[in-house]
């Protein structure tokens, strides 16, 4: 029997009304690389989160390497040995990186007053010893992601972390550098490490970990167990519970007309950041379709729901709307001629968690089209639309006024598609509308996509969930490095498709 | 060439608390404190210098209330701004309208004195006894301002080479980062804030018995907004700011050449109105500079 | 938090910095019943106290509302003080300058006055929304270039030459123009402040714009998905901001004052700032906190006569309330 790494008793926490983690017990034993896996909302960054004394669990205790854990305690977490490297990183961006180095070191270089050159040394030694080539006097911000989060690991390690969790590392990597990363992974564990690597994707985990433990919906439905025990089925059927498996197949509506609704012809789009731009993009949106658009996060689909919702304005190419050319029109004019959008973050995008809910159910820029120029409300009028919408989209709620913040996520979603599903629409552009929703709320998401679909409308599905998109899409385009790179009718296959996600193909 | 030394001399003076307030507001303004109780700091500096230092007969006993009045103010505006977590802006508004009606009510009540009162102390000059050429005009400089360049250097060693100086940019640009390094990031504010808090009191000692003799009501007249300006212009950077603060007294040195010299009828309204059109220049340009940087 | 809890959370700031004051002057040996009853006598009980305590409310009550719409849209526009000065100049020399039948010239110069509130406002919005130049910097700036054109017209081009000494200010303008005497308020110009309440409200809560703007206050990225217009939006915020500072220009020069004067009101701006937040960014709660702080101001004038208290401790009151108005003191105990 190892020793244990990590353990953990009865961990409770609470956000609002939703549990995040239910009631958890588990130990990870020392020496192992362990996953765990579970879907988008399942609890796994709030694991994360309570084990890196980030979060104060409701209940519950932690221990590392056999020391108890003040909860809530990030820096007893990390005395004890155990360090995160997050989804978001944790060095700030503007800082160079020796300087982003030296701040996040648990034992500082010199007296009150430190010498560049002196720290540089320090930093240039470390990092030649895991490989890593960059300039010490570059900044962070200018990096590629993948070096930023060697970077990341390698301020962990210098902490002498002898547990070392990373929450979605490979997020935001390409294949090569997600083989690279497991095989430091890997040298981590020969040399005693204990890697605790959180992922939700199957094909990585079954590549890289010793163990997998599985949370769904807040509870641990399988504690840490070895691998090779272990089947895909089984996992996978962990992973979503008994009812998600496939129980629908999209089928296209056939008879309808097949004119375009949507239609991009040579768009082209500034890079941002790390995101890329649009090089190229051909796309046609006809009636009755659902259009879903696959890709690793960060491929440009952002961009592309930019430029269709009118927010970005394209280099190159042009936009048609319902047959007319949109190029030059900006977002209000679009929504009057039709587009609804459910954008990527509901939280500051979808809507306003501060304002109450009428505000947020009325649709203030196609409203104006539907009742003349008058430019008075009536508040009453309003909230008994208000009510109307929420009620028929099932929203619980107490009054029209309260406010956003006190409605869950799941409810969140519903208030923003009833807005937005509410009159007549010609095409929706749905960015990731069932991310982090539960079963129910996601069975309803795709009930209302199917539903407008049978209008007559077109929607352009952007999910990363390659399950939802075989479930509902009648048809799938890839992204990759903001260029289409592949387009799939059913019956799809998870291979096929996975392989132009990550360009494997090639 | 003896207008251009006094014209330099003038924009020394001028410039030096300006820069002193501008130079050590970076720390605030990097910890992510958009600190407008600047103006309200010197002031109060100003009149605790010219109280104390008339009262004890010391311009350095002066200097020493003016800094301690400064960081007692710096405390209260943390505390409000940090542990209740009150808006920034208007609550250093209301530190700022605080120090106006403080300093009044003060000399009202203590000395007995409307609108303004001398100094009978002033801060030491590093050269006198000079009253001929170049050396004259430079007499009239304070060991403050001669010491300007070495509190610059300072501010910049604290801000660019100290562990402190990492952690207060970090808690201002990226506070998520620091939170996850274990930086407690209300004491570093704290710092932060008592830093400034020091060079205002600095500041406002050098505008009350270094430059003239005496205190006025709101003789601060902006100032504490023009450093926040130099900081905006000088991009955060301690040495670029310090420039941008050095402009500033160049301005108001221009402003009183006008004054005095020139007849061309120009109304001395718009030639003092120079330093504010300039700073709506500066932060017009530095902000547009900002959105582009951001649009890439 | 129900309305109750509102209102609640919004007085304990003040009745706290009060309290602090008061401690503060019996520290100083001031006699503090003599100033809470000077401070009463001069805003409320006194003869024709009530009434200065309006005409001071007038202004503060007109800015602060034009403040709020900035305020909804998450602008931090501190410029009322240059906007009303820029109003009052407007009305001051349509007033002087063009002589016209009485029904002609007085709602030109009302008009002059908010047009230039209005462009004083607009230049800092349109730097804002187009140069995101710091509104709070550019605004400031504006305050202070504003006292400067005041202060050269008063003593050039529009200079009283019978005025001698420190205050400059022009001539009076014709007394057929003046909407009230020199003691404060008029029936006309009562039922005008209350028109531009009423006005506030109707735009700030009934109005399409209205709610837009709330809305792009709070959640700008949601607003933009909607397709509201967010930089006109923002930009028509300041618009409004100025238009009724300037009116409070205006209003000073046709009502009361009936002349620019230099340095009248210094710190007029920034109260009114204060007194949108006490109010609690809300139409009524802004009438009943203006009346509050201009019962202040009329107490300044008055306090010399029956306390020994110098007047300047009002305004540490009034920079106490500031600097305690947004603390979150419930929270703070809550947390204990």
């Amino acid at each position: 029997m190892r020793p244990t790494a990590v353990r953990c008793d009865g961990i409770t926490v609470q956000f609002g009304q939703v549990r995040a983690l239910d009631n958890v017990s588990l130990a990870f034993p020392v020496g192992q690389i362990h996953a765990v896996l579970g879907q988008n909302g399942a609890g796994k960054s709030t694991m994360a989160g309570v084990l890196s004394g980030i979060l104060r669990p409701a209940r519950g205790s932690v221990e590392i390497c056999g020391r108890k854990i003040q909860s809530g305690q990030s820096a007893a977490a990390r005395a004890a040995g155990l360090d995160i490297v997050h989804q978001r990183f944790s060095l700030p961006p503007s800082f160079r990186v020796a300087e982003a180095l030296e701040f996040a070191a648990a034992r500082k270089m010199g007296g009150l007053v430190y010498s560049l050159r002196r720290i540089e040394r320090r930093w240039r030694e470390r990092l030649d010893a895991v490989g890593i080539t960059v300039d010490l006097r570059s900044r962070l911000a200018s990096l590629p992601v993948e070096t930023r989060q060697s970077i990341e690991i390698l301020r962990a390690l210098a902490n002498d972390a002898r547990v070392l969790i990373l929450d979605e590392p490979t997020a935001l990597l390409s294949p090569t550098a997600i083989d690279k990363l497991f095989r430091q992974l890997r040298e981590l564990r020969d040399q005693g490490v204990t890697p605790i690597v959180i992922l939700h994707k199957l094909k990585e985990v079954l590549a890289v970990a010793d163990t997998v433990a599985i949370l769904r919906q807040g509870q641990l439905v399988l504690p840490p167990t070895p691998k090779d025990t272990l089947t895909t089925s089984r996992i996978s059927t962990l992973m979503v519970g008994a009812v998600s498996v496939a129980t629908r197949c999209a089928t296209p509506t056939k008879d309808m007309p097949a004119a375009d609704l949507c239609r991009l012809d040579g768009i082209a789009t500034r890079s941002r950041g790390s995101e890329p731009g649009l090089h190229d993009i051909d796309l046609t949106l006809g009636q009755g379709e659902i259009l879903g658009v696959a890709g690793i996060e960060g491929n440009g689909q952002r961009a592309l729901a930019e430029t269709i919702a009118g927010l970005e304005a394209p280099l190159a190419g042009r936009l048609t709307l319902a047959g007319s050319d949109v190029t030059e029109r900006g977002t209000a004019a679009r929504r009057v001629m039709g587009l609804r959008m459910v954008p990527f973050d509901r939280m500051t995008e979808g809507l306003s968690l501060t304002s109450p809910l009428w505000e947020n159910v009325q649709s203030w820029v196609a409203e104006r089209f539907r009742t003349g120029p008058w430019p008075l409300i009536s508040i009453a009028r309003m909230q008994e639309s208000t009510r109307a919408i929420l009620d028929r989209f099932g929203v619980s709620y107490r009054t029209t006024t309260q406010r956003g913040d006190t409605l869950s996520g799941g409810n969140l979603q519903r208030v923003i598609l009833g807005r937005e599903l509410a009159g007549t629409l010609k095409v929706l552009l749905a960015a990731q509308p069932t991310r982090g929703l539960d079963f129910a709320a996601t069975r309803f998401v795709w009930q209302e996509l199917h539903r407008v679909r049978d209008t007559g409308a077109g929607i352009i599905l952007i999910s990363s969930d390659l399950d939802e998109l075989f479930e509902i899409s009648d048809r799938i385009l890839v992204m990759r490095g903001g260029r289409v790179v592949g387009t799939f009718t059913p019956p799809y296959s998870a291979r096929t498709v996975g392989s132009a996600m990550v360009g494997a193909a090639e | 060439m003896e207008f251009l030394d006094q014209f330099t001399v003038t924009t020394l003076r001028s410039a030096t608390p300006i820069v002193i307030a501008a130079v050590f507001g970076l720390f605030s303004i990097r910890a992510g404190i958009f600190h407008l109780g600047i103006e309200g700091l010197m002031l109060a500096s100003a009149f605790a210098a010219v109280a104390v230092g008339t009262a004890s007969g010391s311009a350095w006993i002066g200097l020493a209330a003016a800094i301690a009045v400064a960081l007692l103010l710096s405390v209260i505006y943390w505390f409000f701004i940090d542990q209740l977590r009150a808006d920034t802006v208007i609550a250093g508004l209301g530190l700022t309208a605080l120090c106006v009606g403080g300093t009044a009510f003060a000399m009202q009540a203590l000395f007995d004195q409307r609108g303004q009162m001398a100094s009978t102390v002033r801060l030491p000059r590093v050269i006198s006894g000079v009253d001929e050429g170049l050396l004259s005009y430079v007499s009239e400089l304070t060991v403050l301002t001669w010491a300007t360049p070495l509190l610059i250097v300072l501010a910049w060693i604290v801000l660019r080479r100290t562990h402190l100086g990492l952690q207060i940019a970090a808690v201002g640009d990226y506070p998520y980062g620091a939170v996850a390094a274990g930086v407690d990031a209300s004491r570093v504010r704290l710092v932060a804030i008592l830093l400034t808090g020091f060079g205002c009191g600095i500041a406002g000692c050098q505008l009350a018995i270094g430059d003239v003799a005496g205190f006025a009501e709101n003789m601060t007249n902006g100032r504490g907004f023009f450093a926040l300006a130099a900081m905006l212009f000088g991009g955060f950077s301690a040495i670029a700011t310090a420039l941008a603060g050095l402009f500033f007294g160049f301005a108001d040195a221009f402003g009183i050449f006008l004054q005095l010299n020139d007849r061309s009828g120009l109304p001395t309204q718009f030639v003092l109105m120079a330093p504010f059109l300039l700073t709506i220049l500066i932060v017009t340009i530095s902000g547009a500079i900002r959105q582009r940087r951001d649009r890439l | 938090m129900n309305r109750v809890g509102q209102g609640a959370a919004a007085i304990l700031p003040i009745g706290i910095a009060v309290a602090t004051c008061m401690l503060l002057f019996a520290l100083a040996g001031y006699d503090i019943i003599s100033v809470i009853l000077g401070v009463t006598e001069g805003a409320l009980t006194g003869f024709g106290s009530f009434q200065q305590t309006l005409r001071w409310a007038m202004p503060l009550l007109l800015i602060a509302l034009g403040f709020l719409f900035c305020l909804r849209a998450g602008e931090f526009n501190i410029g009322g003080q240059g906007q009303m000065m820029m109003g009052g100049l407007g009305s001051v020399a349509v007033a002087l300058l063009f002589p016209g039948p009485v029904w002609i010239a007085m709602p030109t110069a009302l008009l002059a006055g908010m047009l230039c509130g209005l462009i004083w406002s607009g230049f800092a919005g349109f730097l804002k929304v187009r140069y995101h130049a710091d509104e709070v910097i550019v605004t400031l700036m504006l305050n202070f270039i504003a006292v400067l054109l005041v202060s050269w017209v008063t003593t050039g081009p529009l200079k009283d030459p019978a005025v001698r000494g420190e205050t400059a200010s022009t001539p009076k303008i014709d007394s057929a123009l003046r909407l009230g005497g020199s003691d404060g308020i008029s029936p006309t110009l009562l039922i005008l402040v209350g028109l531009a309440i009423l006005a506030a409200w109707v735009i700030a809560e009934r109005s399409r714009m209205g709610v837009q703007l709330r809305y792009v206050g709070k959640a700008p990225q949601a607003a933009r998905w909607q397709g509201m217009a967010v930089r006109r939006l923002k930009f028509q915020a300041y618009l409004l901001a100025g238009t009724f500072a300037g009116l409070a220009g205006a209003f000073e020069v046709l009502g009361p004052n009936g002349r620019l004067v230099t340095g009248a009101t210094p710190t007029i701006g920034f109260t009114a700032i204060v007194v949108t937040i006490v109010g609690l960014s809300r139409v009524p709660g802004i009438v009943i906190a203006a009346i509050f702080f201009g019962g202040l101001q009329a107490a300044i004038l008055f306090l010399p006569i029956v306390s020994d208290l110098p007047s300047s401790g009002i305004k540490i009151l009034e920079g106490m309330i500031a600097l305690f108005v947004t603390a979150e003191f419930l929270r703070h105990w809550r947390q204990r």
